[in-house]
């Protein structure tokens, strides 16, 4: 911030240290503003006790930090972290690997088909959350009346409620909402791919299968690192969806960490900011050390520079 | 570590955190936010009302005129601000600790606020003429350690709703009085069939404790006796367990009731017309008056031995943050709200009930009420006035639902949430 004051002196170098600063000064002070200024006060309130009422009764130390990790209901939640994350990310990649394929072929209706996959992306995720509880709601849910008049089941299925069914049925919504992005990142990823590369291949006599396996996916790799490094982030934090989905169940059966985060500083009985605050620097760290594993693990380097 | 991988890597993690940090709300504050010193401090021009948004159409349009008669009647502006009950915890939590409380918040809660020092009591900011005016059992849910710190700003007292049709279908002729008679009653409505349910029960995060209280007091059993916590008396067992048993035994309660919440689930289920029965209040009479759909009656609770029933009551409050030079403004704005043509004007819009002498008297002409207001000023509350219960109705959210599943200990439960109230009062 203080690198702002240009140099009136008479040294072009001086000069063009001042200029450099004007240019670099907006996006510092976003990045000072946006980035440093929530990461200090999330560690500051992280080391603070506070009452119910929010009012800060003094420094906590890691008293804050103590409690998330001895919480009874953590190693669920990280549990559920874990299945969520997982699941969303392969299932959406998978499934956008196909649709991206479908997209990027000639066919009649192919505009229609892209604008159908991009729509639920423009959805805030709240609505799209709150039409999916109408659709899977027991009493009313319309996916119980097809699955009851196609006899597949006797009883309606409680999507949400019931405790086998509430992780499928946000990791389906999950995956849902997931795939606008993925589809269109993996379909630049295969327009990137020249026909000539394919046309060799074909010559040497590859069939399609080979093709794909072996032109397509590798080619392929840095839209998908991009699209899991991305996403791996975006479903972590993804809190409308599970928050949503979730908010008939009381406990933290099927919470993972960032709801967990939300409910320790308002709905729980700890109802504690310096306790969720703790929690946020577990879940800033927690995705960075993955996210780094992962870059590590697939060589992020080497990829991009292909 | 190569420096292009290093940039990636800092560049996704500035990326998480800002993600993160967006999430919870973070905020700085220090201790001492409400330190006044009357009359040394000069007068505010300007005071900051935060309220609970009750309904769409009526709360913002009555504060806001509000605000025209109070600016016209002090000279001081009333800047309003509407929140959704969904979101006041959150903000009102973020501005306490920002050190910048509004001058009144409308809240469920007061205790905690009024423990931490930072409100005004009655004895400084309510004239004598309204204090005498407001209902004694809300006077004394809005105490706190010998003073009242929790104005009340509206009541509401539950009833039995019963659907008549579907009464009248099982051969039904009055609504039960006994729980013995209640299960009856329910399993004939039950045995309807068409998913026909008998009690739609809401005992998901939403509202559980105001589902739990009101059984719980008409089995004679109460959160606190004598001044202490109660929660796992046998009476209040023995409630838990006969809820469980609605559910798991006798099955005549809706799909999941520990899952089930009251606006989207129960109160659902009773306006299509499919549940027999429900607790519900004021605002649900209003919705089904205007959807004109379900012939419905309302009747006093069942009691478990058909002794004397008692109503859950509930009251929000109108509470005040010590500022410096606010404590006159405070004043002119609890007389102003408790004259009888802003308070009952509110509570009406609303479809609640009153919380005054004057009030009663008004609202005694609408016969649609009287069933609340007979019970009213009996109507047991839940522990406000101890900072302990706002934890432990919090506790109580996220745990009784899990005590009526199949699997659900009902003994454990409570005696989990005594020892969690013991602990922290």
């Amino acid at each position: 911030m203080t690198a702002t004051a240009t140099g009136s002196g008479a040294g072009t170098s001086r000069a063009g240290l001042g200029v450099t600063a004007l240019w670099l000064g907006p996006a510092l002070a976003l990045i000072v503003g946006v980035v440093l200024y929530p990461a200090v006060e999330l560690v500051r309130a992280s080391t603070s006790d506070y009452s119910i009422t929010g009012l800060r009764k003094g420094a906590a130390g890691a008293d804050n930090y103590r409690r998330v990790l001895e919480h009874p209901d953590l190693s669920t939640v990280l549990l559920n972290t874990v299945v969520w994350v997982a699941a969303v990310l392969v299932l959406s990649i998978v499934i956008s690997l196909g649709l991206a394929q479908l997209m990027s072929k000639e066919f009649f209706g192919r505009r229609l088909l892209r604008w159908a996959v991009i729509v639920p992306w423009a959805a805030s995720l709240v609505i799209t959350a709150r039409l999916f509880m109408l659709l899977l709601d027991y009493n009313y849910g319309i996916l119980n009346q097809v699955l009851l008049s196609a006899g597949i089941v006797d009883t309606p299925v409680d999507f949400l409620g019931d405790d086998r069914f509430t992780m499928p049925s946000m990791i389906g919504v999950g995956t849902f909402v997931t795939l606008p992005f993925t589809a269109y990142v993996l379909l630049a990823g295969l327009k990137g791919i020249p026909d000539d590369v394919y046309e060799a291949a074909r010559m040497d006599g590859a069939s399609p299968w080979q093709a794909y396996t072996r032109i397509t996916l590798p080619l392929l790799r840095p839209a998908l690192m991009v699209a899991t490094v991305l996403n791996i982030i975006y479903v972590f934090n993804s809190f409308p969806i599970v928050y949503t989905l979730n908010d008939r169940n009381p406990g933290f059966a099927h919470d993972t960490t960032i709801t967990f985060m939300y409910k320790l500083a308002f709905k729980s009985a700890e109802k504690s900011v310096g306790m969720s605050a703790a929690a946020g620097v577990f879940n800033v760290l927690l995705i960075l050390v993955v996210v780094l594993a992962y870059l590590r693990i697939s060589n992020w380097k080497e990829a991009t520079d292909a | 570590m190569n420096k292009r991988f290093a940039a990636a890597a800092a560049a996704i993690g500035g990326f998480a955190l800002t993600l993160t940090a967006c999430g919870g709300g973070t905020g700085a504050g220090t201790a001492g936010g409400g330190s006044a010193s009357s009359g040394a401090a000069e007068k505010v021009t300007s005071i900051k009302l935060v309220a609970a948004e009750y309904s769409k159409e009526n709360t913002a349009a009555f504060w806001t005129k509000f605000a025209e008669a109070y600016k016209a009647k002090t000279g001081i502006t009333l800047e309003v601000q509407v929140v959704s009950w969904n979101d006041i915890d959150q903000q009102s939590s973020t501005m306490v600790q920002n050190n910048n409380p509004p001058d009144i918040l409308n809240l469920n809660v007061y205790a905690s606020y009024a423990k931490d020092d930072l409100l005004w009591s009655a004895d400084d900011v309510l004239s004598d003429a309204v204090k005498s005016d407001l209902l004694p059992n809300f006077v004394k849910s809005g105490t706190y350690e010998g003073k009242m710190y929790g104005m009340p700003d509206l009541s509401s007292a539950r009833a039995l709703f019963y659907n008549k049709d579907l009464f009248a279908k099982a051969g039904i002729a009055a609504p039960p009085k006994t729980w013995d008679e209640f299960v009856t009653d329910a399993k004939k409505i039950s045995a309807l069939g068409d998913g026909t349910v008998g009690y739609a029960m809401p005992l998901g995060p939403e509202e559980a404790q105001a589902e739990y209280s009101i059984w719980m007091f008409n089995n004679g059993g109460d959160w606190k006796t004598d001044g202490k916590w109660s929660i796992n008396s046998p009476q209040n067992v023995e409630t838990l367990k006969f809820l469980k048993d609605l559910s798991v035994t006798q099955k005549v309660t809706q799909n999941n009731p520990g899952k089930t919440n009251r606006t989207d689930g129960a109160f659902a289920l009773f306006q299509s017309g499919k549940a027999g029965m429900v607790v519900g209040f004021s605002p649900l009479a209003a919705t089904l008056d205007k959807d004109g759909k379900v012939s419905y009656g309302t009747a006093a609770m069942p009691t478990k031995d058909g002794g004397e029933p008692s109503t859950y009551g509930v009251t929000d409050y109108l509470m005040a943050f010590k500022k410096p030079g606010n404590q006159e403004a405070v004043k002119a704005f609890y007389d102003l709200y408790y004259s009888p043509d802003q308070v009952n004007t509110f509570i009406k819009n609303e479809g609640f009930l009153p919380v005054t002498q004057s009030g009663l008297e008004v609202f005694a002409s609408d016969t649609k009420l009287t069933t609340y207001l007979d019970t009213l000023t009996g109507a047991k509350l839940t522990p406000t006035d101890d900072p302990g219960w706002d934890r432990v109705k919090l506790a109580v959210q996220q745990s009784i639902g899990a005590a009526v599943a199949p699997d659900g200990d009902p003994q454990a439960v409570l005696d989990s949430l005594q020892k969690q109230a013991e602990s922290g009062s």
